[in-house]
């Protein structure tokens, strides 16, 4: 894809495969992520969904808004549920319908993270998205290993925010030596539907995490909701990239970087942060980006 | 489905949790406390445009491709683009929003390209209606009075144009040099003007020829004579031989004359009939040309680029110089005492005013010596119920001048003497006349009718009453979301280099080709009118946001008030505010 | 064909002549041996199904479930450790109403670590909605299997099939493993209700609110009593196309006993034999198997014991803090009885000893010593 900026978006196509009248927060990013996934499988696409956000999104017994098939399953079995749906589908004579694994960073990165990496080991064939916003935020914004560095979250408060980095869920990925994996972001429809059609023609697991923002866990106004996920790529903290069988790796946005104050800034989950400690998390992305510039071989 | 589910009875009631119903039920629009809604706001560019061009509007049909379309805009309410996209100040561009984030836009460069696109193509004549039996008498055919027959005429007036001259034009016709306005550029937007059934009788001056009283066969009249004196120095010695009126001598030349005017120029002024003679001079082959302006570059009346092309044509301009008297040889003279000024407290026209620094005296010698300090209309011919202050015809804000019918415009009344003002003014008095005939006064329309608060009204506004907000607010850059758009070089007229230029007379900019234009027109913001780039409709989580075939419909049943729709325009074009409930 | 297998053996032939679709599979000792002979006669072809090696029960249970929802016919089997790993997901399994049938080997739960053979790990999951079927016997196991997809496939509910470790599972038995085509002829195509199928999309398993949600298990239990007349159905069919049957429970040599022994699994097979020897000695002590533990068979024990003065309950299991799981059950069956036998509760065989014909004759002779229980529970064969 190469080096690219915001272009105008009139390629996503209009077709609905998710309704109004969900019970998403105002201005979720993980509804909006779920809208362009489904758009870009359509309507021939089985939808697992762990325990999250998403188990209550589209609303309960007896009515939906979703418009494709869609199994609720335990917490920390999205993987291993996906892997028995297509099992059972190429039983039946089907392999064409999609197996999309959906579930947020707590149920991919801790608790689920076994059930993803046996998927991934067998390099079972469905679609794996784990939708990244950066907390157990269903159960209240407890923080999971997905949360970045210093962040406040009810489990990290001020005075202890997160001492831990976030984990790097797209190395562990890349060491399966999977076919696919990519990041993306919510603010980046067009790059997102060319992963997701990627995706789609490629056998075996792919896996893509998609950072979706927020607003009522990151403390954040609503209508930031895209601004931030998209400082979040444009501040190189969240950088959009692929990495095909575990070696190759495309870096698909370049642009000059912007400051890591004009993300955190915008979130209230980042208000205590010290001047120093927003210069280190500078340094930090700084560090990252270099390392991921290396293995793109730029 | 959009209803709710109801379970009557046990057995209907499924054995496990499978869905039987959507959730269109749920309006989740109660959830609202912000509300969304598509406006449409001010272009700053079209706020600034005194001749009220929707600038935004061509911009939107020339990166579309539809050429015709956009000159036809224009023209609905300016006859003169090919004038104005060679001639215009352009204070579109200096308030262009996409100058605080590159460049400006080349709106200038854009409307001369739509004019020139047009110059094989206009084959049609309109069938000119007259709609109304009463009549108009127009002074002067200058862009004032020439747009006002326009106007007038193309809502069904009969209007005759008075022009002293042999050729119509005005200030077009005998103070522009051909290099900035070529004659058949003038020609042709005045026949289009024509073909809408103006008639224009030259060679008849009003005063002159026929006097004023006889005028009143027509039931209005336009003074649109335009200021074409020269204004005195009142130094010693300003009526010896060989000291020049800009003005006289940029009619001679643009008449066809090539006077002979030595080696050396002396230009006094800094307007642009100063700019004009000295470029002038130098293309007849004047050696040295120096232009002495007695204030700083910056307070300048000249049009900028028109001051650096001069520059960089070779024009020598010594600011802060003021001439205190004229050097004589006999009868002739042969050069200029001046002084060095400085700059003091601001004048009533806002600019600091220049006081001479004591012994700073020194002479300047050349064979011709211009005065170009400024124009002045001939109110002379005037009758009496025709207030004139200060040399200038008086007039309210919609141009009337006497309740009798009496209205002017234009250079006559208006000391700023800007093409595209007269336009304004002409467009302006047109609408005027209209009401003032229909029984009416355009005072009371203005507020229905302003483009911004600079003064500029539209004509389209008149014809078509918008819905919604009748004059939204300028949008200003800070409303601009510049993340959706990459830093692009600004694309403009190529120009003749200064050997090319030398010793001719050709038009200094050549005009954007097809892709050019095209290429920069997709730099325009669009500040504050949906240009259906789809944000709102892809980021909407709710898909509340419904595409129509031209336009985008919010579904209140289900939007939420997020107000990432808001946020994520690129141009400013919908608004947040309170739910009230 | 009758041939000499072992217990898991004849599992793997059971799931093969079912057809099972999609397995999963994750070692544990002693339940390996079902996969590894499922592994060998997918690869051979004989089972054409998806061979899923999973990386832990829990996973293996959730693969089960999504193939079961999209109308595949699933198994698995674990043992001990895995099948409590697996607990969250039997509720989901019955809940969410797929019939997968997994076979579990009975062996006891850590710490200490012990690989042998007790009943405490399927026990516990008693509360979970599967049915439990406790086999005696290779030739009952492999029935018990093609059996127990018709029984679930027509309820809607999952069935556990219980063998005894190493006792059963290592133990090799002449067997008749069932003519193929007359298995096909018993055992149709799973056609399930409700599937998930992209041609019709629906949400299932979605949020329930409490004013629905009492409704839903409602219906599962009112399946599960379904279950009893459908087991005896499918017993029926069976008998009548292979000749054998099992019933809910087995009652041996009880008329007018004064004690009858409560059995299930292996420990069955021992008892008769001590109760032929009693009933050629002139006492009147029978036996009663339990093969169904869920649902459990309240109104046939009932039947069975009507009259019996004593019942002594053997269990392979315990429920720290009450006694013998088999025991209470039983003593609850009979709660609101005029006439109820005296329960003797006895824990034995625990962790792999084995129960044998002594610790069998210590029991009885204990409870007819007794008028009535000393003790809520006895140990027989604790070292003292």
């Amino acid at each position: 894809m190469g080096s690219q900026e915001m272009k105008m978006k009139r390629g996503i196509p209009e077709e609905e495969y998710l309704m109004s009248g969900h019970l998403a927060c105002a201005g979720c990013g993980a509804t909006i992520a779920m809208r362009y996934a489904l758009k870009a499988l359509g309507e021939d696409v089985i939808v697992v969904i762990p325990a999250c956000c998403w188990t209550i999104i589209p609303g309960a017994f007896p009515h939906t808004a979703l418009k494709v098939s869609l199994y609720h399953a335990a917490f920390e079995t999205a993987a291993s549920t996906a892997t028995g749906v297509k099992a059972g589908l190429e039983m039946k004579g089907n392999s064409t319908t999609t197996v999309l694994a959906w579930a947020g960073d707590g149920g991919t990165f801790d608790i689920g993270l076994q059930a993803l990496s046996g998927a991934a080991e067998r390099n079972d064939d469905f679609i794996y998205i784990c939708y990244d916003n950066e907390a157990y935020m269903n159960t209240g914004n407890q923080r999971s290993s997905a949360t970045p560095f210093l962040t406040w979250t009810t489990t990290t408060p001020v005075r202890q925010a997160k001492g831990e980095a976030k984990k790097n869920i797209m190395e562990i990925m890349a060491a399966h030596r999977i076919p696919y994996a990519a990041t993306a972001s919510v603010a980046y429809p067009e790059d997102f539907f060319q992963k997701m059609k990627k995706a789609k023609e490629i056998r075996g697991l792919k896996f893509i995490h998609i950072l979706a923002s927020c607003p009522t866990g990151w403390r954040l106004p609503s209508q930031l909701s895209i601004k931030a996920a998209r400082l979040a790529a444009l501040t190189r903290i969240f950088p959009l990239y692929e990495i095909e069988n575990g070696e190759k790796y495309t870096i698909n946005l370049k642009q000059e970087p912007r400051p890591v104050q004009e993300y955190l800034k915008l979130q209230g989950r980042f208000s205590h942060l010290t001047d120093s400690e927003i210069e280190v998390i500078q340094e930090n992305v700084g560090r990252a980006w270099e390392r991921l510039m290396k293995k793109a071989g730029d | 489905m959009k209803q709710k589910v109801i379970f009557k009875r046990l057995q209907d009631i499924p054995p496990i949790s499978i869905s039987m119903g959507t959730m269109l039920w749920n309006k989740t629009g109660t959830w609202r406390y912000l509300k969304p809604r598509y406006v449409t706001k001010t272009p700053p560019c079209n706020e600034a445009c005194p001749a009220g061009n929707d600038i935004e509007g061509f911009m939107v049909l020339v990166r579309e491709g539809k050429f015709r379309e956009a000159w036809e805009l224009i023209k609905e309410e300016n006859p003169f683009p090919g004038i104005c996209g060679r001639l215009c100040f352009h204070p579109c561009e200096s308030s262009c929003n996409r100058r605080e984030y590159d460049e400006a836009l080349s709106i200038h460069a854009i409307e001369r390209f739509l004019a020139d696109s047009q110059l094989e193509k206009r084959i049609e004549k309109p069938t000119p209606k007259v709609k109304h039996k009463e009549k108009v008498a127009i002074i002067g055919s200058g862009p004032a009075g020439l747009t006002c027959a326009y106007h007038l005429a193309r809502m069904g007036y009969g209007t005759t144009v008075f022009e002293a001259h042999s050729s119509p034009g005005g200030i077009l016709r005998t103070g522009i040099p051909e290099y900035r306005l070529p004659r058949s550029i003038l020609d042709h937007e005045i026949s289009d003007i024509e073909s809408w059934g103006v008639e224009i009788r030259t060679n008849t001056s009003i005063g002159r020829d026929i006097p004023f009283r006889d005028l009143k066969t027509f039931q209005a009249i336009f003074i649109a004579t335009g200021a074409h004196h020269s204004r005195n120095l009142d130094i010693a010695h300003e009526e010896a031989g060989g000291i020049l009126s800009g003005l006289d001598l940029l009619k001679q030349i643009r008449m066809g004359e090539r006077p002979s005017l030595g080696e050396k120029m002396i230009v006094i002024g800094g307007g642009n009939v100063a700019i004009d003679v000295a470029r002038s001079a130098l293309r007849l082959g004047v050696h040295t040309v120096e232009v002495y302006y007695r204030r700083s570059r910056e307070e300048m009346p000249a049009i900028p680029g028109e001051v650096e092309e001069a520059l960089l044509e070779g024009v020598k301009i010594h600011f802060l110089t003021s001439p205190i008297k004229v050097i004589k040889e006999g009868e002739k003279a042969i050069g200029i005492e001046c002084v060095k000024m400085t700059l003091g407290e601001p004048d009533e026209s806002g600019r600091r005013r220049p006081f001479p620094v004591e012994g700073s005296n020194f002479q300047v010698y050349g064979e011709t010596i211009i005065l170009a300090i400024g124009e002045i209309p001939d109110p002379s011919f005037l009758p009496q119920e025709v207030r004139v202050q200060d040399g200038l015809v008086q007039t309210d804000e919609t141009g009337l001048v006497h309740a009798k019918g009496i209205f002017a415009g234009g250079d006559v009344s208006n000391p700023s003497h800007t093409v595209v003002e007269a336009i304004g003014a002409g467009k302006r008095a047109a609408l005027a006349i209209h009401e003032y005939l229909r029984g009416r006064w355009l005072k009371e329309k203005f507020p229905m009718i302003r483009v911004g608060e600079k003064g500029t009204i539209s004509l389209r506004k008149y014809f078509h009453p918008p819905e919604g907000e009748v004059n939204p607010p300028v949008i200003p850059f800070k409303e601009i979301n510049t993340d959706y758009f990459e830093h692009l070089p600004r694309i403009s007229n190529p120009s003749l280099s200064i050997e090319e230029r030398r010793g001719t007379f050709k038009e200094v900019y050549a005009g954007l080709d097809r892709k050019m234009a095209q290429e920069e027109t997709s730099r325009c913001f669009n500040c504050g009118i949906c240009n259906g780039c789809d944000n709102c409709f892809v980021y909407c989580p709710d898909m509340a946001i419904k595409r129509e075939k031209d336009h985008y419909e919010i579904d209140y049943d289900y939007c939420k008030g997020c107000g990432i729709c808001f946020e994520e325009c690129p141009r400013s074009a919908i608004l947040l505010e309170g739910e009230g409930r | 064909m009758k041939t000499v297998i072992e217990g898991s053996h004849a599992v793997s032939y059971g799931v093969m002549l079912s057809r099972a679709e999609v397995i999963s599979a994750y070692p544990i000792t002693p339940q390996t041996h079902i996969v590894e002979k499922l592994s060998e006669l997918c690869a051979t072809g004989e089972l054409k199904a998806k061979f899923l090696m999973v990386e832990s029960e829990h996973s293996a249970m959730a693969s089960c479930i999504g193939a079961s929802a999209v109308g595949a016919r699933a198994f698995t089997a674990t043992s001990s450790q895995g099948l409590a790993l697996m607990h969250e997901l039997l509720h989901w399994a019955s809940g969410a109403r797929l019939p997968i049938v997994m076979a579990n080997v009975n062996r006891t739960l850590a710490p200490p670590w012990n690989i042998w053979c007790d009943q405490t790990d399927s026990l516990s999951q008693r509360d979970t909605g599967w049915l439990q079927f406790y086999c005696e016997s290779s030739q009952e196991a492999i029935d018990t299997v093609i059996q127990a997809y018709k029984i679930s496939e027509r309820v809607s509910l999952p069935s556990m099939v219980v063998l005894d470790a190493f006792y059963l599972s290592h133990t090799f038995e002449p067997v008749d493993i069932p003519d193929r085509e007359r298995v096909d002829r018993f055992l149709p195509p799973y056609e399930p209700k409700y599937k998930l199928d992209p041609k019709d999309p629906k949400s299932i398993g979605s949020l329930t609110p409490p004013d629905l949600f009492t409704e839903i298990k409602y219906q599962m239990q009112q399946a599960m009593e379904e279950v009893k007349s459908v087991i005896l159905q499918v017993d029926d069919e069976y008998l009548k196309v292979f000749g054998r049957r099992y019933g809910l429970v087995e009652a041996y040599r009880c008329e007018d006993a004064e004690l009858v022994l409560i059995t299930s699994g292996t420990a069955s097979s021992t008892s008769r034999e001590v109760i032929d020897r009693y009933r050629d000695e002139g006492k009147a002590i029978g036996m009663l198997k339990i093969r169904t533990f869920r649902p459990f068979p309240s109104e046939e024990i009932r039947r069975v014991l009507k009259g019996i003065p004593k019942v002594a309950v053997i269990d392979r299991n315990i429920s720290y803090g009450m006694g013998g799981i088999f025991a209470e059950e039983l003593r609850s069956v009979f709660c609101n009885e005029e006439v109820r036998p005296k329960v003797f509760s006895y824990i034995a065989g625990l962790g792999g000893r084995d129960i044998t014909q002594e610790t069998i004759s210590d029991v009885i002779e204990y409870t007819l010593e007794q008028d009535r229980p000393e003790e809520e529970i006895f140990w027989p064969d604790l070292r003292r």
